[in-house]
């Protein structure tokens, strides 16, 4: 089972205001000249098939909803990484009166990949290290200390 | 014998899948991941959290599933070839009501595109089906005989037409329109579902390629088993050409061509085996 997972990581990318460059870079990998598929990536563009939540740029106040709300609706264990410096900690924008200056700030982050912009190598090795991680990762039982499906809907749907 | 073929079709398909992947990745002159890649997606999925919109899609899935195997296990244990694709049918209108319980708009569009390609494939298949229950006399598997390839060449051609939109693959992938409606009939399903419809998919990819491989037969049983994967690589061959080369069309575009160039075709083989019968040809 642990071994299919890391075999077979569909991504969902969003762009949470970034300048685009760590979106290019992103784009990139899936050329010929990254190829990512080769690992059984599939950039799924659907929170519900998705396992892996790549997020650039810094967050800003406008879309953090819309972060929740993806995050809410892919199903666990599932893993989000933060590429580049925006993401990593809001970098130029922190304290912008707009911006919640880095993923964190929102959502549980398990692998921060700097660069302004990141490059396409280094987000390879990210997701080789969130895979790591992901391939030992259980999902939440339903006793009550993780939020329950019903919560979760909530929060989407808020 | 029949349990093995059961449990190896499905098998069989989702290396086929792999191969397909590999040959496409190679066609953009890339690696392309390995060919065992469905097998991993599947289990993957079984290892996920469920999340369903409401019981409804559960029950749809498992229906879906359970058509598609029921017609494979008919088509495998050499049953009535008519029952085999009115069984299937009903899974793939399982598939739609599933898509159409969950109540969000690309399901939806999804769904109704789905219901296009079903009007599109569904009477070319039918079609073929019944060109072998005229040309041979019988519809009972079993009870076909000798090689029908000679005679039905054409059919097996517009399997191919069928086979494109089966397999999801340009200019006629208009349902699960990965770019438009993200990925239709399957957008609201998730984790051990999303498995299930995906499992019912090699069932129903199976039963198709099955119907194929009924087209070629030979006295000598490797020649026959040769024959039969040599007509299936080159079916799929044919539509990852045709895949790679085009871009998707409308779906008021999938249904004229498919039905008219299937219909067509078919009505051309029909002719053809009728002159036949009569001694002309």
């Amino acid at each position: 089972m642990g071994r299919s997972r890391v075999k077979s990581p569909w991504i969902l990318h969003f762009d949470t205001g970034s300048c685009n460059g760590c979106d290019i870079e992103t784009w990139a990998l899936l050329t010929p000249r990254y190829d990512l598929e080769r690992f059984g990536v599939l950039n799924e563009a659907n929170p519900k098939h998705a396992d892996v939540l790549l997020v650039t740029g810094p967050v800003t106040k406008k879309v953090e909803d819309r972060l929740r709300n993806l995050y809410a609706q892919m199903p666990e264990p599932r893993v989000v990484i933060a590429v580049g410096n925006c993401a990593s900690t809001g970098s130029p924008f922190d304290d912008c009166y707009n911006v919640n200056g880095g993923i964190d700030r929102v959502l549980p982050v398990d692998v921060y990949i700097p660069g302004c912009a990141a490059r396409p190598e280094a987000i390879i090795d990210g997701i080789v290290l969130g895979l790591r991680k992901w391939r030992e990762r259980k999902f939440a039982a339903h006793d009550g200390t993780q939020p329950s499906k019903e919560t979760e809907m909530q929060e989407a749907s808020r | 014998m029949e349990t093995i073929l059961f449990i190896l079709a499905p098998i069989a398909v989702g290396l086929i899948l792999g191969i397909d992947r590999k040959v496409t990745a190679h066609m953009q002159n890339r690696v392309g991941p390995p060919i065992i890649q469905p097998f991993y997606d599947l289990v993957k999925l079984f290892g996920k959290r469920t999340m369903v919109m409401n019981n409804g899609q559960i029950i749809f899935a498992v229906s879906c599933l359970v058509f598609q195997a029921l017609a494979l296990a008919l088509l495998v244990n050499e049953g009535d070839l008519l029952v085999v694709f009115f069984l299937s049918g009903a899974g793939s209108v399982s598939l739609v009501l599933g898509a159409f319980s969950a109540g969000s708009p690309y399901s939806f569009y999804g769904s109704q595109r789905e219901l296009l390609q079903i009007l599109a494939y569904e009477p070319v298949l039918l079609l073929v089906i019944l060109l072998i229950g005229y040309d041979q006399g019988t519809l009972t598997v079993s009870k076909l005989n000798g090689s029908m390839l000679p005679g039905l060449g054409l059919a097996a051609l517009s399997l191919v037409l069928v086979l494109v939109i089966k397999l999801q693959k340009s200019p006629y992938d208009v349902a699960t329109a990965h770019q438009e409606i993200v990925s239709g009939p399957y957008v609201e399903y998730s984790g051990p579902y999303l498995g299930v419809t995906k499992l019912a998919h090699w069932f129903e990819l199976a039963i198709v390629l099955g119907i194929l491989t009924l087209l070629f037969w030979n006295a000598n049983s490797a020649i026959s088993i040769g024959g039969k994967v040599l007509l299936v690589a080159a079916a799929i061959f044919a539509t990852q050409v045709i895949d790679n080369a085009s871009a998707r069309l409308t779906r008021g575009r999938m249904v004229r061509f498919t039905l008219f160039a299937g219909i067509a075709l078919i009505a051309v083989n029909m002719l053809g085996v009728y002159l036949s019968k009569q001694g002309v040809i």
